[in-house]
């Protein structure tokens, strides 16, 4: 574990050198936040709507760009330029478990992931947004987005592992694009179509986003902020196993 | 005196969309500890692949080899242990510092981080590189890259260095450092394992070397041995040089040399 948090401080020293790669996790994000709410911000005023609990659109639209920025995954393009630049061998012939090199990656990346949510959070309550669920939820609405963001991270290093190259690894998170679309993204799933709504109930990260909607529209609602949490558990150990698999295969 | 490196029928066979590639074909190899041994061979001879194979980098489709008397296949960590490497590619992360980089070599070879901040200071010291230490890695020259990556394979003391091409791509001043550097490291008591494609460097070096071609040692002794050995088979009025002997083991002529594989003729 030692192996693994002294790789983990390398990997933060990193970011936090590269900060033309950290920003856009921290402006897209809101640029989408003020982009979604300029769109439909009149079409859900917050006295007549009643899925916003009393708040603005912001409120509701928060989660997604908190999703948003957890699914940058920058770590595995970090650790393809460790692959290609020969510094991933230098790491392999070291007498370390192979997995404190993953673990060292997910460990900076969740680290990195709290710190952007709670920017990002605590920018969304200078302008007006309320964490409904105290600070409790508040501790639970950042550390579900930044364990999301190890995630998604994971399934990125799994990419950069196989396939050796950045251009793939950077194509294959184009994938969660669609999953964060085939979400209730504007409005509760009970109001989408009943063919939108059956592929929003299929997809995982549809309770992640509605966990974490509810720790900021409502006081703690366990049962939304459960299966938010087996979500991010089960795929998050799912993609650990495969790393580690992944690692310990790697010629 | 024991040996450093020992290969047994060593084999590398590659699964390719055309089927499968036998890099390395039942290799025996041994390496005294203490010398500084040399293993040339044209492009895609299989150099790279023992020395992947050898520091624990690459499985081992048959056979066995053992780096400081440990098994590299079945207690790799001990194996590695007791091995330094420098690849090919000088393995650096540019983002850090040369000390950030030795301090953080020496942590995940099991230092104490006050061990490996000391152990730091000495190797900058070895490899010259003290006054750019807090400088990051992308603003080094490719000559203080090559030093710095050598510090870092030399940050646990190991027995035996590899060291896979070290001087590719370097000027011929940073070369004579590097092989200045090479000698002292050695001095010290470390076995070298190098690989090289500048047949003057093997020369320079190298106390025995080995020439592998087509996935198998075609020839290995001393350069002298090497020389006097072709000089007698052909009938030579003097010494032929390291490239006569390089070419005549790997059936190659000068003229095919000079068209299809440079490296030979540099």
């Amino acid at each position: 574990m030692t192996q693994a948090w002294v790789l983990g401080q390398r990997a933060l020293r990193e970011a936090w050198r590269t900060p033309e790669a950290l920003v856009p996790t921290l402006f897209i994000p809101l640029f989408f936040l003020v982009v979604n709410v300029g769109q439909a911000g009149k079409i859900f005023p917050s006295e007549s709507t009643e899925f916003l609990k009393g708040q603005g659109y912001a409120a509701f639209q928060l989660p997604a760009s908190l999703l948003l920025a957890a699914s940058f995954g920058t770590a595995a393009l970090f650790l393809v330029e460790d692959i290609e630049g020969g510094y991933f061998d230098k790491l392999r012939s070291a007498p370390i478990p192979r997995t404190s090199i993953v673990l060292g990656r997910l460990i900076a990346e969740g680290a990195k992931g709290l710190l952007i949510s709670v920017a990002i959070v605590l920018l969304g309550m200078v302008f007006g947004i309320t964490i409904a669920s105290g600070v409790l939820g508040f501790v639970l609405l950042v550390g579900m987005t930044a364990l999301w963001s190890v995630v998604f991270v994971g399934f990125m290093q799994l990419i950069a592992l196989k396939t050796r190259s950045a251009a793939a690894t950077n194509s294959g998170g184009l994938v969660f694009f669609p999953l964060l679309f085939l979400t209730p993204n504007f409005v509760p799933r009970e109001l989408l179509t009943r063919p939108m709504e059956v592929a929003a109930s299929f997809n995982p990260v549809t309770y992640v986003m509605e966990g974490l909607r509810s720790l900021i529209l409502e006081d703690l609602e366990w049962s939304a902020i459960l299966p938010a949490f087996a979500v991010v558990g089960v795929t998050g150990a799912i993609m650990l196993a495969l790393n580690v698999r992944m690692i310990q295969r790697y010629d | 005196m024991n040996d450093a490196v020992e290969a047994e029928a060593l084999v590398k066979h590659y699964g390719s969309r055309t089927g499968v590639v036998e890099a390395v074909r039942g290799v025996d190899l041994r390496v005294s500890s203490g010398e500084i041994f040399g293993f040339l061979g044209p492009n895609g001879a299989g150099k790279s692949t023992m020395i992947r194979m050898l520091t624990t980098l690459l499985s081992i489709t048959s056979g066995t080899a053992r780096v400081a008397g440990v098994d590299v296949d079945r207690e790799p960590d001990a194996a590695r242990h007791r091995m330094g490497v420098a690849l090919q590619e000088a393995g650096l992360d540019p983002r850090q510092s040369g000390r950030e980089t030795l301090v953080l070599q020496g942590r995940l070879f099991g230092l104490s981080a006050r061990d490996a901040a000391s152990r730091a200071v000495e190797l900058l010291e070895l490899v010259e590189l003290e006054e750019a230490a807090d400088r990051r890695v992308k603003g080094y020259s490719g000559g203080m890259k090559r030093r710095l990556d050598l510090a870092t394979a030399l940050v646990h003391q190991p027995e035996v260095l590899f060291l896979d091409e070290p001087t590719t791509g370097l000027d011929p001043a940073s070369r004579l450092t590097v092989w200045d550097e090479v000698r002292r490291i050695n001095t010290l008591g470390t076995t070298v394992f190098l690989t090289t494609q500048y047949l003057e460097e093997a020369d320079a070096l190298c106390e025995r070397l080995a020439i592998i071609d087509d996935g198998l040692i075609v020839r290995e002794g001393t350069p002298a041995v090497l020389k006097a050995e072709l000089r007698e088979r052909q009938g030579l009025a003097s010494d032929p040089s390291l490239d006569d002997v390089f070419l005549d083991a790997t059936g190659r002529t000068r003229s095919r040399a000079a068209g299809d594989v440079q490296e030979v003729t540099a």
